[in-house]
């Protein structure tokens, strides 16, 4: 059963419109259900029940949850994110977008040195497969996918910062020297599973009919391995950037936190402890939807490029 | 292939003959068989850890002399800020995460992930659909997000719960570390089921397509006899190697919730809030103590279970193993 690659699309768009719904209600329900009183938290020391009562209304705590939450969407929708409750001199929109993209670039330098070194890597390994060397570079790379990033940043941080002096710890921007051990931080972590799994990509293609007739027919060894089995393989690994996402979010929390970063993550988790709800949520649902977007576009290009592979059936039959 | 009238015994040989080689295999593999003997000990050391002659992990000892001392006869890992016996807080830590880890890999992933995996292979359909969207809903939100956002909604609930469970039940003083346990081994279990739920589901599509299987439908078996008899026993082994493969993943959540303060509340000890009193540079520079003691311990158990998972992944799946 093949399909149209406009009625997939049209599919799956309809299926994460749905899964976005979803997780919206989701946070939005746990959010509420927090005993924690937002315009308590606005008010701080100054609260007093009429100034209360009148920001209540303001910002429409005072209506029921179906009501807020038709609101929050329909602001959303037109790209307002709210309002923060924490500081009402700014909206979230102007909260939230410098730091995305500060995160976004931090993230993005993170998984180009994850992939630039776990793809080769992985290609090492598998054609050295047998050999002492194998185990040995994915038994390292797996060390260093085992240590917590609160573990290594204070030791990284004293060893480059406090003995040898050659970065400070303030953050000067994203292009300055500075940025270089956060994003290695992020970045190193994510090694093991990408060489692991290119590993396993490469094996498997090599063990294919066309590869054994590529060598018979006496092709060099090189134009083997580049042609025939690398580009076979790298497809495979397409899958596996959606999935590193949450943890290249998760090592720039830390990060974040270590270096004084002013990050997404480290604002999401300000903001969950404050209880700032639009900014939790707007967050939430951001993430989830460049979760869902990068999933889809990975789908549909893994289309493009091995034309073997049927839309939509390939993987979710995995 | 032959329809076997004797197919169950056949397949019992069959696995385990395929469980003697799996073994030989994997004694094979040294790395593999250090990294379990750690995970072992790790978790002997962590269950009797109140049978070990160690002070006691809540000690505290004020006086200046006695804060944050380098290791000594007396304290083997030195003592925290507060003169409290590392060794014994370490210890005590590794026992927060076996509760941890045990508790969601038997809520989590054998409750739930092995029984919605089998459901959604199996009975296909609506409920399949049902099952699948939800876990990709779940895994569509970063994961440690949802997981600190649960957990902070939650904690104001804590105390109040804590100590009813302190006045009116056996838990006595434990209880309010018995309602922390609870709080997020509960935010962590909605998302421990969706990767092993995911191996199971894609074993029991192969499974189910086996010969046998059609057999025991064509003898008119229930459905239970056939999933508990026929297709659970083939869907074990994978879905162990899964397992070990994310047990890192999953006590290294409790540490990471721990650290950010929203885990296990101290007094009680978690690698968590010892690697976060010593986690400041200046602290670390002064006293690298408190960082490597309960650093070096827990980064080697992340290490063990990822070792063993991949050494697994290999024997699991013979094509990258094929000698």
């Amino acid at each position: 059963m093949s399909q149209g690659i406009g009625a997939y699309l049209i599919r799956r768009t309809f299926s994460a419109v749905i899964v976005l719904f979803a997780i919206s209600i989701l946070v939005f329900l746990i959010l509420r259900l927090t005993p924690t009183d937002p315009v308590e938290v606005l008010l701080g020391q100054k609260y007093d029940a009429a100034t209360a009562s009148v920001l209540r209304e303001k910002y429409g705590y005072d209506e029921s949850l179906p009501i807020q939450y038709v609101t929050y969407i329909r602001n959303l929708v037109q790209g307002d994110f709210g309002i923060s409750t924490r500081r009402l001199d700014f909206t979230a929109n102007e909260i939230v977008i410098p730091r995305l993209w500060v995160s976004a670039r931090l993230g993005f330098f993170a998984l180009v040195i994850a992939f630039g070194l776990g793809i080769p890597f992985g290609i090492y390994t598998a054609l050295n497969r047998g050999k002492n060397r194998d185990p040995a570079l994915i038994g390292g790379w797996l060390a260093v996918d085992a240590v917590p990033v609160f573990v290594s940043a204070p030791i990284v941080q004293w060893i480059f910062a406090l003995q040898l002096g050659w970065v400070d710890l303030s953050f000067e921007g994203v292009f300055h020297k500075n940025i270089i051990l956060p994003v290695l931080l992020i970045a190193l972590p994510g090694v093991a599973g990408v060489a692991r799994f290119m590993r396993a990509a490469i094996i498997q293609v090599m063990s294919e009919d066309y590869v054994r007739t590529a060598r018979a027919k006496g092709l060099r060894n090189q134009t083997i391995v580049l042609q025939h089995i690398t580009r076979n393989a790298l497809l495979p690994v397409l899958t596996v950037i959606g999935l590193s996402l949450p943890g290249i979010f998760a090592g720039s929390l830390f990060v974040e936190l270590f270096w004084g970063i002013p990050g997404i993550a480290r604002e999401s988790l300000d903001a969950i402890l404050a209880n700032d709800y639009d900014i939790i949520l707007g967050l939430v649902l951001f993430g989830s939807f460049l979760f869902v977007m990068v999933n889809i576009f990975i789908d549909v290009a893994y289309g493009f490029i091995d034309p073997r592979v049927r839309i939509g059936a390939s993987r979710s039959a995995v | 292939m032959i329809l076997k009238t004797n197919h169950e015994t056949e397949l019992l040989d069959y696995g385990e003959r395929k469980l003697f080689s799996y073994l030989h295999r994997f004694l094979g593999k040294k790395i593999a068989v250090i990294a379990t003997i750690y995970i072992l000990s790790f978790y002997a050391v962590g269950i009797f850890a109140n049978q070990l002659p160690i002070p006691n992990p809540n000690q505290q000892v004020l006086s200046l002399e006695a804060r944050s001392q380098g290791p000594s006869r007396e304290h083997l890992l030195g003592t925290d800020r507060l003169g409290r016996d590392l060794l014994s807080r370490v210890i005590y830590s590794a026992r927060t995460t076996i509760i941890f880890t045990t508790a969601v890999i038997i809520t989590g992933s054998l409750f739930i992930g092995l029984t919605l995996g089998l459901i959604a292979g199996y009975k296909g359909g609506w409920l399949d659909s049902i099952i699948m969207r939800v876990g990709e809903t779940l895994s569509g939100i970063p994961t440690l997000f949802l997981l600190i956002a649960i957990s902070a909604a939650f904690r104001t609930y804590i105390n109040d719960l804590g100590f009813w469970f302190e006045e009116h039940t056996f838990f006595g003083e434990s209880g309010p570390v018995f309602v922390d346990f609870l709080i997020i081994i509960g935010a962590v279990v909605p998302f421990a089921w969706i990767g092993s739920s995911r191996i199971v589901r894609s074993q029991v599509l192969v499974i189910r397509e086996q010969e046998y299987i059609l057999a025991a439908e064509a003898i008119a078996a229930s459905t239970w006899r056939i999933v508990w008899k026929h297709i659970f026993p083939g869907v074990i082994p994978l879905f162990l190697v899964g397992l070990s493969a994310s047990m890192a993943g999953i006590a290294g959540t409790e540490v990471a919730l721990s650290w950010l303060g929203l885990g296990v509340d101290p007094p009680t000890s978690s690698f968590g809030t010892l690697l976060n009193e010593a986690g400041g540079i200046r602290t670390f520079a002064e006293f690298p103590h408190l960082l490597l003691a309960p650093a070096i311990p827990v980064v080697l158990f992340f290490f063990a279970w990822n070792l063993l998972g991949d050494s697994l992944v290999d024997l699991a799946e013979p094509r990258t193993v094929r000698e």
